[in-house]
């Protein structure tokens, strides 16, 4: 058995050494090498991916605020209330009844605290297999105190739950809606500046980044490193809450007035600056709930679609024909709220019609191509390329103005003059002037989903005649406006913009928005003959219902054809009426453009329905702003004290009406027409009164009780009067300095009087010695006197 | 006769030859492990317990190889170290205690280098009389495991509660090594005839084979398939026979790869080897996992017990892929010197075969060392994805008590080989 390997099997061995370590070992290296180096740095990267872990820190997302700090959005903490049916479940051997018991005292808790259908939720809680099921969104901090400490008391503690959230909160609700947009459920900017300043306002959210095991745990003594979460900075923006809310107002006073099918719009614009300080577009929507649509057309468009979806849907057959049923109303919804949260102001393009004549006529004094001097015949038509161009005025009058120099062709918005001064500028000088005044390309404002204009590069003759005169070339009415604040303010383009500051979140200013020259487009001169000519438009002209006593108002009317949306079976153009007006005439320090785009009314024209609700507007704003009313003498000769009639007016139109005579006026009611007047026609208005307008019949909660003033003085008697709605005719010894005193009053206290009701008051002059005896009961002494 | 007296002799004969012994001079370790066993005398009695029965052979016993020792010792000293690092997160996640898979280990560790020492003073020799009763014994092993009940989908195991966890494959195993080292041994003049050197062996590894997929596990069958054919060619059958073998098995490795559905999974188990990212989630997992960590490690690695990957994401840090893990914190160069080590002792392990005086010695050195070479190839190719997963643990360093305990013997009976070469040499 000794014996010693033999020389093959030494041999042998060798070779199978040599043979594992060429082809098992070095193999296994080459493998290590090209996973370790070749491809180390990637694989290192995917296992990386695996393991580390990132944890959101939630930024804060910044308040949007108005220019004097109001906020017009910002976050609040609000609740989901959840309940868990599976801790209702029961189990065997447990108490059912304990646990029917917990269950209607559930239904009832979410019912008397949050008003939670109990249907519904009886429901919920019938699907035990669940844990979780949101029942209430968007609960209020009150209430889910309330909630918990109610359900602390029942001891239900595991049953309802409440998950806290961040709601973004628009506290004037649809107050510049469509300007400042909304978030979407993920707190994400979806439209207007929360979607423009996304960035700026959302912040960067913070992380933990960490090493985690497969089960998520945090590996010990392992890399971790923390970002902090930066908060959104918060917008300070050009508008005035106040002013929006006036624009507002009369805009939705205007789509009810004239039943306005395709919304109405209105900017206003610091004419120095461009900046914007309110600008609306109307009927809008609620940004805190911006997928509900609140507006009554298009409530009732959508209940037809929805009838229709389901007739439809009654008689499909196919699975397609249902399909497309259910989608006509889904259709229609998505429709509706579409149009109710585009900004029009800034994406849709219009014919701006006569208002553009104001850029025709800046271009024509800039370049010699007309003065104030100019004379222009307008015959009722004109011929251009083969084809009469009709002024507004043919289809009355069968003629037409007649001679007009330059402001009279202005004041009347004459379309041949227009013409005339549009081939005296000549297509150069007119495209080079339109492409000066911005409007080939957009503005650049500070807003999402800015349309350029829609125009024609090259100018036949004809294109340049109706383009003259607002036709043919389409504008954004953000292009309009600034256009127009250029040629009244000096010549210069300003850049707009809404937001004039950004502030991070612990109050730093990081940027501020300084307003930008664009260019000089006329001169300093040729903008104050501009001026000029405009505030004859509207003291004399084609605006004057836009006039305000004591304010130097210029304006220019535009009435616009939608001739590419005629009417193919009746030939209807429907019309845009816009107006555009600035104030003072003579240093414009604000301007409001509104459009009404398709208004329901019987011989549309801007100048008598834009026009007044843009003076309505100018009338809240201007004092506003702190520029005080000058009366002018012949103003204050034409104020009188005598009523007019204004019942079964327009509402604007009886505003417009009130205005020009200098009188005060109230409105009650939410209707577009006067229904009642008080005082009424023909009546006086004690001074310092003020007209009460009716727009809804009287309700009993407007009839106010007349107070006993008897033994008052005369500013008691006022104000106790005057506060209650009711306007106070002073007759007798009322003399300032003067101590006086009620000694009777009309009608007698008690009686029951609706808002704006004169109450004559007789004053006598105190007699001291009768002070102490004088008493409310004894009117008839000092009637005699 | 007294076993104590016998090794009490076997010492202080040692202590006299080492001196004299020209190739080695290295008093300072050689003391240090004379301490040790001194420590461990009591544990040297078991072993020589068989000797009582053996016929004393040799009253003498020669010097140990010592770079062999030191290589044994360095591997399973690292081995329990990286799988330390490697099983916290797993140990901690399964049972709650962090040291629960190296405590065992340790333990293990330290009964299987006691057993390595006993094994190599134990003179191979008496393997000559259990080669076939060993045999005999794994089959009947590998039967009952067969009878026993499932453990993880597979009979594996033969397992007693709290006492012990055996695999009949590792007997399986070190009895066809001991075996094929007799019959080689005796037969080395015929085995050049198949009727002596190739049909006897064939049907012995061919039972324990069947056995062993029955159970099934491909894997151990691989292992003592490479084993085999590795120790009948180095005993000296002819050459035509391994190209015979290896072309047959090109065909059916070409029958498989060509004809996808001869063996229901083995297309798919394929496709996952050649692209295991087309299913990280599900049949690559382990794989991906196993690059990712690997991949990690880059040069340097990213340091003793800063894996990221055995936090839960590589199934099995502890076990087969503990050198997906080593690779990850020590790097390509770790795990290159690790390798190294490997290969010295395996280099090492076939310069006692052939120095050995006795053919049965030396084909049993090749056998226990061959085992560990191939285990370590296919475990290292089987964590790189080189070749398709198969369950085999990388010697030295996978959890697993029982293995590291029969390892160490087994590496014990290679000393004990080294041993009566230096003896014979001093003759």
């Amino acid at each position: 058995m000794k014996t010693p390997p033999s020389y093959r099997m030494k041999t042998r061995m060798v070779m199978v050494l040599a043979a594992m370590i060429v082809f098992g070992f070095c193999v296994v290296i080459h493998s290590l090498f090209q996973i370790q180096i070749v491809q180390g740095a990637e694989l290192q990267e995917r296992a990386l991916g695996q393991q580390m872990r990132t944890e959101r820190i939630g930024a804060k997302r910044g308040d949007i605020l108005d220019t004097n700090g109001k906020a017009l959005a910002k976050n609040s903490t609000i609740y989901q209330i959840c309940v868990s049916p599976g801790d209702l479940k029961i189990k065997v051997g447990e108490n059912a009844d304990k646990m029917k018991e917990k269950r209607s005292a559930v239904i009832k808790c979410l019912e008397e605290i949050l008003g939670c259908n109990p249907d519904t939720v009886a429901e919920a809680l019938d699907n035990t297999a669940s844990f979780y099921v949101v029942v209430k969104k968007k609960v209020e901090q009150d209430d889910y105190q309330r909630l918990m400490q109610e359900v602390n008391a029942k001891d239900l503690k595991n049953v309802i739950f409440g998950e806290e959230m961040t709601w973004r909160r628009y506290p004037y609700g649809s107050l510049a809606s469509t300007v400042l947009g909304f978030t979407n459920n993920d707190n994400v900017g979806a439209a207007g500046l929360e979607s423009y300043y996304e960035k700026t306002l959302a912040g960067t959210p913070g992380r933990i980044v960490s090493l985690r095991t497969q089960g998520g745990a945090v590996m010990p003594m392992q890399y971790e490193q923390t970002y902090d979460a930066k908060n959104g900075n918060t917008l300070v923006l050009t508008i005035d809450e106040q002013i929006q809310h006036y624009l507002e107002k009369n805009l939705e006073i205007a789509v009810s007035e004239h039943r306005v099918k395709n919304r109405v719009t209105g900017i206003i614009m610091d004419v120095e600056t461009a900046a914007i300080l309110a600008m609306t577009t109307k009927p809008d929507f609620d940004p805190n709930d911006p997928y509900t649509i609140t507006d009554p057309d298009w409530l009732q468009q959508l209940q037809e679609a929805q009838e229709e979806s389901f007739q439809q849907e009654s008689v499909a057959r196919t699975e397609e024909e249902k399909a497309a049923a259910k989608k006509i109303y889904t259709d229609k919804l998505w429709v509706a709220r579409n149009t109710l949260w585009r900004n029009k102001a800034v994406s849709d393009p219009y014919e701006p019609g006569s208002v553009f004549k104001i850029m025709t006529l800046s271009t024509a004094l800039e370049t010699g191509a007309a003065t104030v001097n100019s004379h222009y015949n307008c015959i009722g038509y004109v011929e251009v390329a083969g084809r009469k161009i009709h002024c507004h005025v043919w289809n009355s009058r069968h003629s037409g103005h007649g001679d007009q120099d330059l402001t009279q062709a202005t004041m009347n918005s004459c379309n041949p003059a227009f013409i005339r001064i549009g081939q005296s500028i000549g297509t150069a000088r007119f495209s080079e002037y339109f492409s000066n005044f911005g409007l080939t390309q957009g503005t650049d404002i500070d807003l999402p989903g800015e349309a350029n204009s829609i125009y024609h590069a090259r100018l036949s003759d004809a294109d340049l005649a109706s383009s003259a005169f607002g036709q043919t070339n389409k504008l954004t009415p953000i292009q309009l406006i600034t256009a127009c604040c250029a040629a009244v303010n000096g010549g210069k383009l300003m850049q707009p913009y809404v937001v004039k500051q950004v502030v991070d979140s612990d109050g730093n200013v990081v940027s501020n928005t300084a307003p930008f020259v664009k260019r000089q487009v006329i001169s300093e001169k040729t903008s104050e003959e501009v001026r000029g000519i405009l505030e004859k438009v509207v003291s004399e002209g084609s605006g004057r219902q836009a006039r305000i006593p004591g304010y130097r108002i210029g304006g220019k009317t535009g009435t616009s054809e939608k001739l590419d949306q005629a009417d193919s079976t009746t030939g209807d153009i429907p019309h845009i009426l816009s107006f555009f007006g600035f104030a003072p005439a003579d240093d414009p320090k604000v301007a409001c453009l509104v459009l009404l785009d398709e208004p329901d009314v019987y011989n549309a024209w801007g100048s008598t329905i834009a026009a007044p609700i843009v003076g309505s507007i100018l009338s809240d704003v201007l004092p506003h702003m702190g520029i005080e009313p000058q009366y002018t003498a012949e103003e204050l000769d034409k104020m009188t004290n005598q009523v007019p009639y204004l019942i079964n007016f327009d509402l604007h139109d009886a505003e417009s009406e009130l205005r020009i005579r200098g009188m005060r006026y109230r409105v009650i009611g939410s209707g577009s027409k006067v229904l009642q007047q008080i005082p009424g026609a023909m009546e006086t208005l004690p001074e310092e009164g003020s007209v009460v307008l009716y727009t809804d019949e009287v309700q009993e909660d407007n009839v106010i009780e007349v107070p006993n003033v008897v033994g008052k003085s005369p500013e008691e008697a006022n104000s106790t009067l005057a506060g209650l709605g009711l306007n106070v005719y002073m007759n007798g010894g009322k003399l300032e300095g003067v101590a006086s005193i009620a000694i009777s009053q009309s009608p007698e206290a008690g009686a029951r009087v609706p808002s704006g009701s004169v109450i004559t008051v007789e004053f006598t002059e105190r007699d001291p010695a009768v002070e102490n005896t004088l008493s409310a009961d004894s009117p008839e002494e000092g009637d005699g006197e | 006769m007294s076993q104590r007296n016998n090794s009490g002799a076997a010492r202080r004969r040692r202590e006299a030859s080492a001196v004299p012994e020209p190739r080695r001079v290295r008093p300072v370790p050689k003391r240090k492990l004379e301490n040790k066993k001194m420590t461990r005398g009591h544990g040297a009695s078991r072993p020589a317990k068989r000797g009582v029965r053996a016929k004393p052979v040799k009253a003498r016993i020669g010097s140990m190889d010592y770079t062999f020792l030191m290589l044994v010792l360095v591997l399973v000293t690292v081995g329990l170290i990286m799988m330390f690092s490697a099983s916290y997160p797993a140990a901690l996640n399964a049972t709650g205690d962090s040291f629960y898979f190296i405590k065992r280990q340790l333990l293990f560790a330290i009964v299987g280098v006691a057993a390595m020492f006993v094994a190599s003073r134990v003179p191979f020799q008496i393997l000559h009389r259990f080669a076939l009763l060993l045999y005999g014994l794994s089959i009947v092993l590998l039967i009952v495991v067969l009878l026993l009940p499932e453990q993880s989908g597979v009979h594996r195991w033969i397992t007693i509660p709290g006492v012990i966890n055996i695999q009949p494959s590792e007997i399986a195993k070190f009895s066809i090594v001991v075996l094929f080292a007799h019959l080689i041994s005796i037969n080395y003049e015929k085995m050049k005839d198949p009727r002596y050197g190739i049909w006897p062996f064939l049907a012995l590894l061919g039972v324990i084979c069947v056995l062993m997929v029955l159970e099934p596990h491909l894997s151990g069958t691989i292992l003592i398939l490479g084993i085999g054919i590795i120790m009948m060619f180095v005993g000296g059958a002819d050459v035509k026979w391994f190209f015979m073998g290896g072309l047959a098995a090109a065909v059916l490795v070409a029958i498989v790869a060509l004809m996808p559905g001869i063996i229901p999974y083995a297309q798919t188990r394929l496709n996952f080897w050649l692209d295991p990212w087309s299913a990280p989630r599900n049949e690559g997992y382990q794989t991906c996992q196993s690059l990712l960590a690997i991949g990690s490690g880059g040069l340097f690695g990213v340091g003793i017990g800063n894996s990221r990957q055995k936090h839960l994401y590589l199934p099995e840090p502890q076990n087969d892929f503990v050198f997906s893990i080593v690779c990850e914190e020590l790097g390509l160069v770790g795990a290159v010197l690790i390798i190294l080590v490997f290969v010295l002792l395996i280099w090492r392990g076939y310069v006692i075969a052939m120095r050995c005086r006795d053919r049965f010695g030396s084909m049993l050195a090749v056998g226990l060392i061959t085992q560990v070479a191939i285990q370590t190839i296919l475990n290292i190719a089987v964590v790189t994805n080189t070749i398709p997963n198969t369950g085999i643990s990388l010697p030295f360093f996978s959890y697993g008590g029982t293995s590291l305990v029969m390892l160490l013997g087994q590496m014990g009976f290679v000393l004990s080989v080294s041993r009566q070469t230096t003896l014979e040499k001093l003759e």
